[in-house]
């Protein structure tokens, strides 16, 4: 019998004091987290529109958005973040568009399990640099192993052709929501 | 078809064993033979559908409404081990058959990051509830998939020449490394 | 009644002669998949270093009113409450590295390298020793993973710590850094760990015959003895 109550005294005791730590532990971190993650976010929206000075976000697009302001305070344009399915797992990226969508200022991949080497490269220059300026109507097309020659055409990464594909597959479906959004009046 | 994808990403294109490396210890401990890897991987399969239906409850019912996500490492990990004594506690009344098959590995299982990982990257993922669970079954396949396959080559290893320093295992680390390799032609499958 | 070890074994056990990944194949799951790159390795190996050495400190500080037949679910929940706070701690500190390290850093708790010691060290010794037992294993470990990255790093991105030092003429093997690379390069490690390790154990085997021929078979015996 003492032998029990020993028993479940030491684990409760265990159980309350690590809780308890735990929970003054996350009081002090939540906040500097969600800092951090708001910070992040901030740091892109302004990547991808760099004239911005001011963001907020449309809530109830059903999908991440913001609309951007410059510093006259005009409606700049979107930030639009949007995932969808990669080579081997989501990607997740930020495009900045024009007030009338028919143009991206540029985009960022935040998130990607793609093979190191070849698929990752979809983050960096010079796959990027080539959405800068890039027309979206009627939509984003790509080439292959070519000079793109249309204002709305990029070229694919040679070895990282289904991961340069998602990308331009992900934006599509993203702005053509964005437009439908724009149809029904809800970017008012 | 979101479905299926889920499937087929956890259990062949990001193989637990293969591409995130859980559950190292019984992959390098129990495939030298293929009967106690059939076992194990079933076993493994059977813990893991019932913590991808426990944790996702305990993360989305009460964890999430009462603002305690923060417990969720320590809450997560004491599911899953009074789970699998569970677990063995019914099967021992249920089947004894199913007991002499499964019972020695269901301890071991308790200590196998794979479930731990599987709770945490589907509350991370924010898989809803059929999802998680079809996600678990997912995983728990190619976790059997990936000890199988090791084990029926390890049987043939077992009469290879291999130098003495790499026996044991070094070679079945590097047996790991090839296998990888041949499974990531299933990557873009998806 | 054991013999007691002299202190600085206690720590240097864990380095070398019981390394937990090299020679006890321990904790192997963290070890290969966050070691793309040393720094990985580095902030892997420190964060399982500090739950280790909280949790042995505490857990022999207070081991013996611990009841038997519960103290595996103690362990578990001290040492997931240790990983709870890293685990925070590095989301609110260095958001980039907690990114790059993902699920991995839960999953500590079920490390097994940690438990391990609780279970066979920290439980049954006093404060003092298990401090240096699990700074000695955490220190091992830690090791272990930075070789391992750094490593997978130079070949596979030709560079170390984030700069590069492999020429641009060298082609980055891209293998290194995939996952099949992870196992290659620990098959590889373990390999050569084992040859040098054969290769000590021969030449002391070596010296001993040697010895033998000079001094006869009584005297030895006498040495050996006195040892």
């Amino acid at each position: 019998m003492n032998k029990v109550v020993q028993m479940l005294l030491v684990l409760t005791s265990i159980g309350i004091i690590s809780g308890g730590l735990l929970a003054v532990v996350s009081g002090w971190a939540d906040p500097l987290i969600a800092a951090n993650q708001k910070a992040a976010t901030e740091a892109a929206i302004f990547r991808v529109k760099p004239e911005g000075k001011k963001y907020e976000q449309i809530k109830n697009a059903g999908f991440e958005l913001y609309k951007v302001m410059n510093e006259n305070d005009q409606n700049s344009g979107y930030a639009l973040v949007y995932q969808g399915n990669g080579f081997s797992g989501k990607i997740r990226l930020i495009a900045g568009l024009s007030e009338d969508l028919n143009n991206i200022s540029a985009i960022e991949v935040l998130d990607q399990v793609e093979t190191p080497g070849l698929g990752t490269k979809i983050v960096e220059e010079p796959f990027t640099s080539q959405f800068l300026k890039l027309e979206t109507s009627p939509k984003i097309d790509w080439v292959k192993g070519e000079k793109p020659d249309k204002p709305n055409e990029i070229q694919t990464i040679t070895g990282a052709t289904i991961s340069s594909k998602a990308v331009v597959a992900i934006l599509n479906d993203g702005i053509s929501r964005l437009k439908k959004l724009r149809e029904s009046g809800g970017l008012k | 078809m979101e479905l299926f994808i889920i499937f087929i990403s956890a259990a062949i294109v990001n193989n637990f064993v293969l591409a995130y490396f859980l559950g190292i210890c019984p992959f390098v401990g129990v495939s030298n033979k293929l009967s106690s890897a059939t076992s194990m991987g079933m076993a493994t399969t059977f813990v893991m559908v019932i913590t991808a239906i426990v944790s996702w409850l305990l993360y989305n019912l009460v964890l999430i409404p009462y603002n305690l996500a923060f417990l969720q490492i320590p809450s997560f990990i004491l599911v899953i081990a009074s789970l699998v004594q569970f677990v063995e506690m019914v099967i021992k009344k249920v089947s004894q058959p199913l007991y002499r098959a499964l019972g020695i590995f269901l301890p071991l299982i308790t200590t196998n990051c794979a479930i731990l990982g599987l709770a945490l990257f589907g509350s991370m993922r924010e898989y809803s509830f059929l999802e998680n669970v079809i996600f678990g079954l997912g995983a728990g396949a190619g976790f059997t998939l990936a000890l199988v396959i090791m084990a029926g080559i390890r049987e043939e290893l077992d009469l290879a020449d291999v130098p003495k320093p790499f026996q044991g295992a070094p070679i079945t680390l590097i047996v790991a490394g090839i296998l990888a390799l041949a499974f990531m032609g299933f990557a873009g499958m998806i | 009644m054991k013999k007691q070890v002299t202190l600085s074994k206690e720590f240097l056990k864990g380095v070398w002669d019981n390394n937990p990944v090299l020679k006890q194949l321990l904790g192997l799951c963290p070890t290969l998949a966050v070691t793309v790159s040393a720094i990985n390795g580095l902030a892997m190996g420190l964060a399982a270093t500090f739950v280790l050495v909280m949790a042995s400190l505490l857990i022999s500080t207070i081991r013996k009113i611990i009841p038997p037949q519960v103290r595996i679910a103690s362990f578990i929940v001290i040492i997931a409450t240790f990983v709870t706070i890293v685990d925070l701690v590095m989301k609110a500190k260095f958001p980039d590295l907690s990114k790059a390290l993902g699920p991995f850093i839960p999953l500590i708790v079920v490390n097994c390298v940690i438990l391990g010691r609780q279970e066979a060290f920290a439980s049954k010794n006093n404060p003092g020793r298990a401090f240096l037992d699990a700074i000695g294993m955490g220190a091992g470990f830690t090791i272990a993973l930075l070789v391992l990255g750094g490593i997978r790093e130079i070949i596979g991105s030709r560079t170390f710590f984030g700069l590069q030092i492999m020429p641009d003429q060298f082609e980055p093997w891209l293998i290194m850094i995939l996952p099949a690379g992870a196992f290659l390069t620990l098959g590889l490690l373990l390999g050569a760990v084992n040859v040098y390790a054969d290769r000590k154990k021969r030449l002391e085997h070596e010296s001993l015959v040697a010895h033998y021929k000079r001094v006869g078979r009584e005297e030895l015996i006498e040495e050996l003895e006195v040892k």
